[in-house]
């Protein structure tokens, strides 16, 4: 099996090489769009501020767009029978003249307003709350080992997935939203669980550390197999079945959580067979050979 | 069967068993509430305006800064002020301080003031800032409750030509106002909504800062005008020209009646003043000169500095006033239907006029119930296809439906408790906690793997004889304690190899629902559900639905 040579065929140190290189390009990503935009991901309406109206209509996108003429509007999508259009900063007055028209016009619109002091306090709250969870979860980590660098390599695994995440929404244009953050803050807790099964088997059983990893891998990839085919799901439902069925719409907080979370767990895959697996042999032969040192 | 008694045995799947029917019948007898973005209707984010300050001053300082005086001294509890010169006995009643003594000397005037130190400042604060300002004593140092916007730096500035400040540190300057006010605004805000019928509403505080109102079955250009506009109310009469003085402000109006239809040709909407506010008004109009000439005095009416009503004192009531005070009063609004409209704006605004503290509308939306009805179908046919999916990559592994067929119940019955406990607690059920659900269907399943990978494949990495024997003698101590009577003496390896199986599950449980502490209270407690459905999920999980699991198997397996 080929995952199995790449377990045990090359010495740990090298092929650490390939997830520090992934941290890196990660890293880029972020910080390329930090200096760009100011914030290491895109950020999306919910803390940007701004106006988000969504109508169902059977009209052309001109003809939609042209009704709002009188307002700031940004972005107008078509989103399965519905159209989805991004308004500017507006004054209050003429936000709920805009609310007023979208529900005298349009049978049931979808609307969601947030004012500038709404999105400030939500970029304080992420960048209070992220940080937090991830300690949080880093102190269970070290509760449940109480071995520094076996935590400490579950940690960086975990935090590896996240680099990753939050960059392939670069990549793919997911804005950062409420639920985004939240399918990040999933990740967090979701990526070390197959991260603490490897490190479980591997410390508390007996046996060749390359043969238990090999072991731990079927366990660990059905996992990851059935959370992405959880996530899948919800993919497809949320964010590619209209294109199909056209009675059907999107669900925009649904479609960006799930992406951010595939991309997640895809990542994890990497990083706990890789990273943490190979951080694992790497460390374990060391001490052995440490110990052996001492007895002669 | 043989196997179902075995397992009727077994006290971990009796709980289950007992768990899953409860949370069936919490289901049919409550059944389950859905959010406002499943269900319906829009939702008001508003920020309540105001900070909490502690202020260093004087008081004497104050006074002397306020009345130009050269002097000020305390004698016991009050203040005498002496300022160069003769000086107009109204002043002192301009600035605040009623019932202070003017005494005119030779040369300079001498006021007595009988004041707290606190009501010196809180005048001199009200004053300033055009808002309500109240102490707070429960915290030590005590703090000034400022209910309109303000900052550290503005407080300071204002303060610096009385030689005060905010003293520094955090706990000296805090934004939004005390919990007391909190639920005084929560409160008035419940009792308009309701007044006005509207059913199912929900009115939530975050942080002392922030209400949260969700409107089932209501646009949110209606809510906004309904909730978004309550703030100040205020009573100002003409004085000359056009220039206008205050008044009464809401807290003077003691009840507003229901409009009672046209009587002389317009809506009127009758309201009563307190006994203070009477005569305060009756002072005013007098002073104004409108009981002399009533057609050229309007008598306005302001919500946040809205005008709202403004009309002539009547002829009639300029009569009354002359004589009395007067604390019925009818607010004539017009003729017809706009007059109707109008009277039942007035009386909602003038029933409202005493919210404590200004408000300001910082997010809204609405969604609407064909949309809502929408989501909750796409998210059902999601769950059973993340369920069905989640099936296919068990039996891609396990090529065996004894196995699969327990753990896709086992996850689906972990759903089905979950539900129990929202139908139970009435918590509602918004689109993000639906998407947990699906969420907790995908951990939950890995979970059972672990426990059927230690269980099955445990014995793949053969542990040695004499480790055996070991296990084998803490299986049979487990089995003394009454842990398992009716295993075989393979299943001793097998309760060691499921508790290894928990000590992971345990850690990724905890891993998982500590990180997702944060989002309880983040954004608004838009996530809060999302965030206690994996908690609870995976608590539930963990706690009930694996321990039975992994004797369920087990047994099946031990059949096999």
């Amino acid at each position: 099996m080929e995952l199995q040579d790449i377990i045990s065929k090359y010495p740990p140190k090298q092929i650490m090489l390939v997830p520090l290189i992934i941290i890196l390009l990660a890293f880029i990503s972020l910080g390329a769009t930090y200096f760009a935009t100011g914030s290491p991901v895109k950020l999306g309406i919910e803390f940007t501020g701004g106006t988000l109206v969504t109508v169902p209509s059977q009209e052309s996108e001109e003809d939609v767009a042209a009704q709002f003429s009188g307002y700031p509007l940004v972005d107008i999508r078509d989103i399965g029978s519905r159209y989805m259009m991004q308004f500017g900063p507006m004054s209050d007055a003429e936000y709920t003249e805009l609310a007023k028209l979208a529900n005298e016009k349009f049978g049931s619109p979808e609307i969601r307003h947030m004012g500038p002091i709404y999105s400030k306090e939500l970029q304080a709250q992420v960048v209070k709350y992220l940080p937090l969870s991830f300690i949080l979860m880093a102190i269970v980590v070290f509760l449940v080992f109480r071995e520094l660098m076996v935590s400490l390599l579950v940690v960086i695994s975990a935090l590896a997935d996240i680099l990753t995440a939050a960059a392939s929404m670069n990549l793919t244009g997911v804005q950062l939203s409420l639920g985004t953050v939240a399918a990040l803050l999933m990740l967090i807790g979701y990526s070390v669980d197959t991260d603490i099964l490897l490190s479980m088997r591997v410390l508390k059983r007996k046996g060749a550390v390359d043969d238990k990893i090999i072991g731990a891998m079927g366990t660990g990839l059905t996992m990851a197999g059935t959370t992405i085919a959880a996530v899948f799901s919800l993919i497809i439902i949320s964010n590619f079945l209209y294109l199909i069925v056209p009675s059907f719409t999107r669900m925009d907080v649904i479609a960006d959580m799930s992406t951010v979370l595939i991309f997640g767990l895809a990542a994890d895959i990497f990083n706990t067979w890789v990273t943490n697996a190979q951080g694992l042999r790497w460390y374990l032969g060391r001490s052995k050979k440490a110990v052996r040192g001492q007895k002669r | 069967m043989t196997l179902l008694e075995d397992l009727s045995k077994d006290r971990r799947v009796v709980l289950y068993a007992v768990v899953v029917a409860l949370a069936i019948i919490c289901m049919g007898a409550f059944g389950l509430k859905f959010g406002l973005d499943l269900e319906g209707g829009s939702y008001l984010q508003l920020q309540l305006q105001g900070a909490e300050a502690q202020i260093d001053v004087s008081p004497e300082e104050i006074l002397k800064y306020q009345f130009n005086a050269s002097s000020v001294e305390k004698h016991g509890q009050s203040y005498v002020v002496t300022v160069p010169g003769k000086l107009d006995p109204t002043i002192a009643d301009d600035l605040g301080y009623s019932g202070a003594k003017t005494a005119g000397g030779e040369d300079s005037t001498k006021i007595t003031i009988q004041a707290y130190p606190e009501t010196i400042v809180i005048n001199y604060l009200k004053k300033n800032l055009d808002s309500d300002v109240k102490l707070n004593v429960d915290v030590a140092p005590v703090r000034y409750e400022i209910r309109t916007k303000v900052t550290r730096e503005s407080l300071n500035e204002l303060l610096a030509p009385v030689g005060g400040s905010v003293p520094a540190g955090e706990d000296a300057f805090v934004e939004g106002v005390s919990q007391a006010t909190v639920e005084e605004t929560k409160s008035v805000l419940d009792s308009k909504l309701n007044r006005l019928g509207l059913q199912d509403i929900k009115v939530k505080m975050v942080d002392n800062k922030y209400i949260l109102i969700d409107l089932a079955g209501m646009d949110v250009a209606s809510a906004q005008e309904v909730v978004g506009k309550p703030g100040k109310f205020e009573i100002r009469i003409q004085t000359e020209n056009n220039e206008s003085m205050h008044v009464l402000y809401g807290d003077a109006v003691q009840s507003v009646d229901i409009p009672q239809g046209e009587r002389n040709g317009a809506w009127g909407v009758p309201f009563v003043l307190s006994e203070d506010g009477a005569t305060v008004f009756q002072k005013a109009a007098i002073d104004s000169g409108a009981t002399k000439k009533p057609e050229d005095h309007y008598i306005s009416m302001y919500l946040d500095k809205d005008e709202i009503f403004s009309a002539p004192l009547a002829p009639e009531l300029a009569d009354s006033l002359n004589k009395a005070p007067m604390r019925n009063l009818e607010a004539n609004v017009g003729a017809g239907d706009a007059g109707s409209q109008k009277a039942k704006e007035l009386y909602i605004h003038l029933r409202e006029g005493a919210l404590p503290v200004n408000v300001e509308v910082v997010g809204s939306g609405q969604v609407s119930a064909a949309l809502g009805e929408q989501f909750k179908l796409q998210m059902v046919i999601a769950g059973l296809i993340a369920l069905l999916a989640v099936a296919g990559m068990i039996y891609y592994r396990y090529r065996e439906k004894r196995i699969v067929l327990p753990m896709v119940m086992t996850s689906f019955s972990e759903v089905v408790m979950l539900l129990g406990v929202w139908a139970l607690a009435g918590w509602q059920l918004d689109l993000a906690s639906l998407a947990g659900i699906i969420m907790v269907i995908g951990t939950g399943v890995d979970q059972l793997v672990i426990i059927t990978d230690e269980l099955i494949r445990g014995g793949e990495a053969a542990a040695s004889a004499a480790e055996r024997s070991i296990k084998e003698r803490a299986a049979e101590a487990a089995e003394k304690a009454g842990v398992g009577k009716v295993v075989t003496t393979t299943s001793k390896v097998y309760l060691t190899r499921l508790s290894r199986a928990f000590i992971i599950i345990l850690g990724a449980a905890a891993t998982t629902a500590s990180a997702m502490v944060p989002l309880l209270v983040m954004g608004f407690g838009a996530l809060t559900g999302f965030a206690l459905i994996i908690i609870l999920g995976v608590f539930l999980g963990t706690v009930i639905a694996r321990p039975a699991y992994g004797r369920i198997i087990g047994y099946i397996m031990a059949a096999h």
